[in-house]
């Protein structure tokens, strides 16, 4: 058992608790917090696989500034979570034992001595790696990179178009409109002859009240 | 890496709709509401000029271009052009319901327009990388597609199932393909059929990857079990988006299927074959007894959608090129039926009033003949009935079905599109023979009126001269895919 | 304009006109609705006409595939068209005398309101009627076959509201169905022996599979020609209305007389002729089908002549007359003179029209009284009608120098001259039918235009008002001192130009038909077998000869006979047909024919209401009790329950749907994983 071997089952170990802890936490703030711990772990077991560049950029974006983000979110927004998880903890003796077969299963097949892959390309650089990717995402993948980038292109249009609109219920105001506005535009006068005296009673009162 | 190996000009239609979905994007910012005309036109022009340009470029054999990831051939071009039609049929029929909704802005145009990208890469790519995010890159709009009527709840509800089952349905195909890079090496069509034929691949792993990806795709071809999505999606979403759902992505969706299973996966096909052959049973099955009792119509198209594409997956697992040929003669009859179908509900609903209960179409007969006639041809084509183009579309799949000596599989198919056949005529009897319960005029374009009646007839006069449609598409998928050439 | 073109735009101009005149008929008028329709089959009978002279004046005949509808076990069903001198002559028959009958139809229906309908259906008929004689593959021939019988079951019943239309067209669908199971059971033996059912390529075979015999019935061997021939003759005899399916013919009358004389008379009845006659490289294969053809032929001459005396309709004389000649062909037919045959049904085709048209005229004239009892002496007030029906009468009973004349008694010679074992009956018959049919001919002539004006007498019968439609605008028959009046120009018109032909075809076309190479490569006779043909030909070599060698036959003093007959017991001594009639009533005779040979009592008390109570008894047991109540309903019960379940499970929770979806990648994998691991 060499060291790489060792320092991936230690972080592997951390990733899938963190993982795990990502679901089940009760404060969503604490949810956050692990699943930036299971990116954390992510990206040394990529260190591990040599692949430097990704692992730094994973740090770099999703926990610079993805997670920040959505830390931001989560703490502004003002939902009851554990209301919503209360049917987990119903569910999960069922859609356990559903994931304890599926994982035994997979395990089972997984680890068998033909599932063994002989021919493992180790990637081997001259270069940094940032180079070598770089130079495969202009050149043999241009493909699917450009298309990436339409992918990011239509989630902006997507997200744009689900959030920018007039709500309904909006309180916002024309300040050109109030300046402009008329006397004759908001108050009608009407002449009328009075009226015999206002007999109140119990109905009317309770009509009178604001409502709640 | 070259300029040959390049050779950008295979993909000349995607490159121009790429092009002109971005302008299109920035010229519908200076146009005001009342002028929206102006990106429908653009729209409606850009799909012509990208459908001129695949016919243009279309050349006997096949091309590769983008360092082998992308490769036009003859199946790949005529899927093309069944999806442009697809995505024009649903910006004709749902301009006045999306007017009449708010939807008729310019991102339900250039939405649709990046999802008709996404599908045209899936049709062409043949690297699993491309593949995939040709994928999302559909997924995705059409997502956001569902959602754009923000102030419904049913739509919000259903974009959000959508996208959270679609994301789990993506996460295993990746799983799959993941599986599959693992034990070839490879993520090429071509050379993971070829690693399969020398042996040099991991057996085990490549059956355990293909059980993630035949999951993945029965998720977006929505059989069961993967199904759950179909009918809560086709109910929620605004009728043009679930009209789109239901027919081009399904061609798409198809070819993905041809590249990854009958291609890359060749080899295997006594694996995946087993998979197709319970997801279409079960599909078949189900898809039909639950349409019965159903009294939302958009939710019965969806269910008669998943019996639909159990029929499609007969007939590519038969895995000969006529099986081929047969699904894919089969998903274009869709297409063609399932505008039809949405066109019409499309047709009579109005500024607040959705027409989408079966009771709706009560009596249509009395307030425009016409129009009862042609659902009832779209009925009577999707229930299957003779002279119809569905009943060829079914017939084609059986008639491949028995030469494999699978009658069981043919009788069971049969069986159910009888107990099927009710539904469809329950919507018939409807019209014809129930008092209508409201007598508003249909309101809808006249390009609308007249597309949606070409369309309906094109079911009666392709199902008199069925040959014609049937020889091209097997000429097509023979020349294209060819068992045992890599 | 190539001829494939030309081809193509003959059954197609009468279809687009029952087109627009059925499908906007509402809206374009009544007039615009007979232009169209008259205007599309004027282009066709044009068109036809050009085509014929093309092919006299020697052009090539026509044979190919215009369209494949579909190929199902490589073999092709198409439209195609073979256009030779046969379908030529057929083609301008049928629409010149289409296009008669769409002018009469403007005099004759233009106070019905199912006007524009009605036009609709004689053009659909004309488009259907040409799709079938111009066919090249036995597809389209039952495509056509199928198509007329359709619009004469429309026909038939065009009036409806009226239950004895409606009975009469049920019933000419029943028989016709009879005799399309043996048509479509003979194709499907052609399909499954010849492996085509492209004409040329059949005939083609035809001589290999000449001695070949099928084994229907275990330990017999019989001769696949002669089954094939006789079920594709059975077909014949349904359209045909050959004895014993000839019952629907005279019932068919309820329609209105334009279709009686276009569809009943001239053109589709003479389909079976027809379709044999283009069958004879199959027919002459087989004397056993050929004799079988020839007694059924005579069989109907003779006895459905005799029908004819004692009716009283005007039409169903005439309908009985159309019966007794179809007789005449078939047994020409039989005789191996396929030539002769057709002869006779192009001469007959404008004779009869004619006959059938004038009878139209006359129910006009007298309000819709069909009954000749209450005519007479019309001959004052109808001079056109008088003349042409005249005209049309002489030429039925075979006048000399008359068209009739050449086509029947070249029958007569043809039977005398044929050896097959039949040929004696089939000649007793078709001699003895001469004097039939002129008798009862010139009863219904004279009872019509000569004699007393009977109208005038108080005591009407009331027999069958067969036009009766719009019972509350019209009254029946003339009143005591009403006159009738002659039609209008467009009754007269086509009248007298089918009075023509009536006289004069026969003369001219006689000699190229029967004698030269009209029908060279067409028809195919074995000379060796069948002489009859040889013998036809000695006496029609010219017409001039055969009209004046007629005078000293038997057949042309047996016309005669029957003319002064007729004449002596209606016109001079009425006396003598009442004690006839008496007397034949005393032995049961009358009885036997009133009741048309009981043929009618043993269909519908035999056959119909035994299928009936067959079908009661499977009804209720089989349908009711078990299909209905345990297969149908169970079933429905059992998916409707099942429907309902599984509509439950879609909950519309999102982690119900992800489980299922896990729990079905589970499935696959649990599946897939055991035979995985074994095998590995």
């Amino acid at each position: 058992m060499d060291m790489s071997l060792a320092i991936f089952y230690v972080f592997a170990v951390v990733l899938v608790f963190a993982a795990f802890r990502v679901i089940t936490a009760k404060n969503p703030v604490h949810a956050v917090l692990y699943l930036v711990l299971s990116f954390f772990n992510s990206a040394v077991l990529w260190m591990l696989m040599k692949a430097e560049f990704l692992a730094v950029s994973l740090i770099v974006i999703y926990v610079g500034a993805v997670m920040v983000l959505f830390l931001f979110v989560v703490m502004m927004l003002d939902i009851n979570f554990e209301k919503l998880r209360q049917s987990f903890w119903k569910f999960l003796p069922v859609a356990g034992t559903v994931a304890a077969i599926m994982l035994a299963e997979m395990v089972l097949i997984l680890t068998h001595r033909y599932a063994k892959i002989d021919n493992v390309v180790e990637p081997s650089f001259d270069t940094a790696s940032a180079e070598v990717l770089g130079k495969l995402i202009y050149t043999e993948y241009f493909l699917p990179f450009q298309l990436s980038a339409v992918l990011l292109l239509v989630g902006m249009v997507a997200a744009i178009a689900l959030t920018l609109r007039k709500r309904k219920n909006t309180k916002y105001i024309n300040p050109g409109d109030q300046i402009r506005i008329k006397r004759e535009d908001r108050v009608r006068m009407v002449k009328m002859k009075s009226e015999p005296k206002f007999v109140a009673d119990d109905a009317s009162a309770g009509e009178d009240k604001p409502a709640a | 890496m070259t300029w040959t190996s390049l050779n950008p000009w295979v993909a000349t239609p995607e490159i121009f709709l790429l092009c002109a979905v971005c302008a299109i994007l920035l010229i519908d910012l200076f146009i005001s509401d009342a002028k929206r005309g102006i990106t429908y036109v653009l729209t409606l022009l850009t799909l012509g000029v990208t459908a001129a340009l695949v016919v243009a470029g279309h050349e006997p054999q096949a091309r590769l271009g983008f360092s082998n990831s992308f490769l036009a051939d003859a199946l790949s071009d005529y899927a093309k052009l069944g999806m442009i039609l697809g995505v024009a049929l649903v910006l004709v029929y749902g301009r006045s319901y999306a007017k009449a909704r708010g939807l008729y802005r310019g991102e339900f145009f250039t939405l649709a327009l990046f999802s008709l990208l996404g599908m045209m890469v899936m049709a062409s790519a043949v690297n699993f990388l491309t593949l995939y995010v040709g994928l999302e890159l559909m997924s995705l709009s059409i997502y956001a597609m569902v959602a754009l009527n923000r102030d419904s709840f049913a739509s919000t509800e259903a974009a959000m199932k959508y996208f959270v089952l679609g994301a789990l349905a993506s996460g295993m195909l990746l799983y799959g393909m993941s599986m599959l890079y693992g034990a070839t090496g490879t993520l090429d069509v071509f050379a993971i059929a070829k690693a399969i034929q020398q042996g040099s691949a991991n057996n085990l792993l490549v059956v355990f990857g293909l059980v993630f990806v035949v999951t993945g795709l029965g998720f977006k071809f929505g059989a069961v079990p993967f199904h759950m999505w179909v009918p809560d999606v086709y109910q929620g979403a605004p009728t043009p988006m679930t009209q789109l759902i239901s027919t081009a992505p399904k061609i798409a969706v198809f070819v993905f299927t041809l590249r990854v299973l009958a291609q890359a996966l060749e080899g295997f096909a006594p694996d995946w074959r087993g998979m197709l052959m319970i997801l279409a049973v079960l599909s078949i099955g189900l898809g039909n007894i639950t349409a019965i009792a159903q009294t939302n119509i958009k939710r019965m198209f969806g269910y008669s959608t998943i019996s639909h594409m159990g029929f499609v997956l007969l007939g590519i697992l038969v895995a000969t090129p006529n099986g081929y040929a047969a699904s894919f003669f089969y998903v274009m009859s869709y297409l063609l039926m399932g505008a039809a179908g949405f066109g019409v509900l499309m047709l009579l609903s109005r500024e607040g009033f959705e027409a989408d209960q079966i009771a709706d179409l009560k009596g249509l007969n009395q307030r425009s003949p016409w129009f009862a006639l042609m659902m009832l041809f779209t009925m009577f084509s999707m229930a299957g009935i003779p002279v119809f183009l569905g009943f060829f579309a079914k017939l084609s799949v059986l008639k491949e079905i028995v030469n494999m000596q699978m009658v069981w599989l043919a009788v069971v198919a049969v069986a159910f599109s009888l107990i099927g056949a009710f539904y469809y005529l329950r919507v018939v009897k409807v019209m014809y023979f129930d008092n209508p319960e409201s007598s508003e005029p249909l309101i809808a374009g006249f390009d609308a009126k007249v597309v949606l009646s070409i369309n309906c007839l094109l079911l009666l006069v392709l199902g008199l001269m069925p040959n014609t449609l049937m020889t091209v598409l097997i000429d097509a998928v023979q020349r294209s895919i060819i068992p045992g050439v890599h | 304009m190539d001829m494939k073109s030309i081809y193509l735009l003959i059954p197609l101009a009468p279809l687009f006109g029952a087109l627009i005149a059925g499908l906007f008929g509402w809206l374009i008028g009544r007039r615009a609705a007979h232009c169209v329709t008259i205007a599309g089959v004027a282009v066709s009978f044009g068109l036809s006409a050009y085509v014929l002279q093309y092919l006299l004046a020697g052009g090539e005949s026509f044979n190919g595939t215009v369209y494949t509808w579909l190929t199902v076990n490589g073999v092709d069903l198409n439209v195609g068209f073979l256009v030779d001198n046969l379908t030529a002559m057929m083609m301008c028959v049928v629409t010149f005398v289409s296009l008669m009958v769409h002018l009469y139809t403007i005099g004759y229906m233009h106070e019905d309101p199912g006007y524009q309908r009605f036009f609709s259906y004689i053009s659909l008929f004309t488009f259907s009627m040409l799709m079938l004689v111009m066919s090249n593959n036995f597809v389209q021939l039952f495509f056509g076959w199928e198509a007329v019988g359709l619009v004469s079951y429309l026909l038939i019943g065009f009036w409806f509201k009226r239950p004895t239309a409606t009975f009469a067209n049920l019933k000419a669908f029943l028989v016709n169905r009879v005799g399309d199971f043996g048509f479509l059971l003979g194709i499907g033996l052609v399909l499954a022996h010849f492996g085509s059912l492209d004409y040329a390529e059949v005939f083609a075979k035809a001589p290999e599979l000449q001695n070949a015999t099928i084994s229907i019935l275990p330990g017999t061997t019989w001769s696949l020609m002669t089954v094939t021939c006789i079920l594709l003759f059975i077909g014949a005899m349904g359209k045909s209305a050959q004895f014993p399916l000839h019952v629907w013919l005279p019932d068919s009358m309820e329609g209105p007389t334009p279709i009686s004389a276009l569809i009943h008379a001239a053109t589709m009845v003479t389909a079976g002729i027809f379709m044999v006659s283009r069958m004879s490289p199959l027919f002459e294969m087989s004397e056993t089908a050929l004799n079988f053809v020839l007694v059924i032929g005579a069989i109907t001459a003779l006895f459905m002549g005799f029908l004819g005396i004692i009716q009283n309709d005007i039409k169903r004389v005439v309908a009985y007359s159309t019966l007794s000649q179809l007789g005449y062909m078939t047994v020409a037919l039989g005789a191996s003179a396929y030539s002769v045959a057709v002869f006779h049904l192009m001469t007959h085709a404008f004779f009869k029209a004619l006959l059938f048209l004038a009878a139209g005229s006359v129910i006009m004239g007298m309000h819709h009284d069909q009954d000749i009892r209450n005519m007479g002496g019309l001959r004052k007030y109808m001079k056109i009608t008088w003349i042409t029906s005249l005209l049309g009468s002489l030429a039925l009973i075979g006048t000399p120098f008359l068209s009739g004349f050449y086509s029947k008694d070249s029958i007569i010679l043809a039977v005398q001259a044929s050896t097959l074992p039949g040929a004696g009956f089939a000649y007793f018959a078709v001699v003895a039918g001469v004097f039939v049919t002129a008798f009862y001919s010139f009863r219904m002539y004279f009872l019509v235009f000569h004699g007393k004006e009977q109208w005038m007498q108080k005591d009407h019968h009331h027999a069958h008002d067969a036009d009766a439609h719009d019972e509350d605008e019209h009254h029946h028959g003339l009143g005591p001192n009403d006159k009738p009046h002659e039609s209008p120009w467009v009754v007269t018109l086509p009248l007298v130009l089918l009075a023509i032909p009536s006289v004069l075809i026969g003369a001219w076309a006689m000699t190229p038909m029967l004698v030269g190479d009209f029908f060279k490569d067409v028809i195919f006779v074995n000379h060796d077998l069948h002489g009859a043909m040889a013998a036809v030909g000695e006496h029609a070599e010219d017409w001039y000869h055969m009209g004046m060698h007629a005078f000293v036959t038997l057949p042309f003093w047996l016309a005669v006979a029957g003319v002064a007959s007729a004449y002596f017991f209606y016109m001079v001594k009425p006396e003598i047909p009442a004690a006839l009639d008496r007397f034949f009533t005393s032995i049961g005779v009358k009885k036997l024919l009133e009741e048309k040979y009981y043929m009618d009592h043993l269909y519908i008390n035999g056959f119909a209401a035994g299928g009936r109570a067959l079908g009661t008894v499977l009804w209720k047991v089989g349908d009711t009790l078990l299909i209905d109540g345990l297969v149908v309903n169970g079933t429905a019960k059992l998916v409707g329950l099942f429907s309902n379940l599984t509509r439950r499970i879609q909950s519309g929770y999102i982690y119900h749907y992800a489980f299922a979806m896990i729990l079905g990648a589970l499935l696959l994998l649990t599946i897939w994983l055991g035979g995985l691991l074994q095998v590995q």
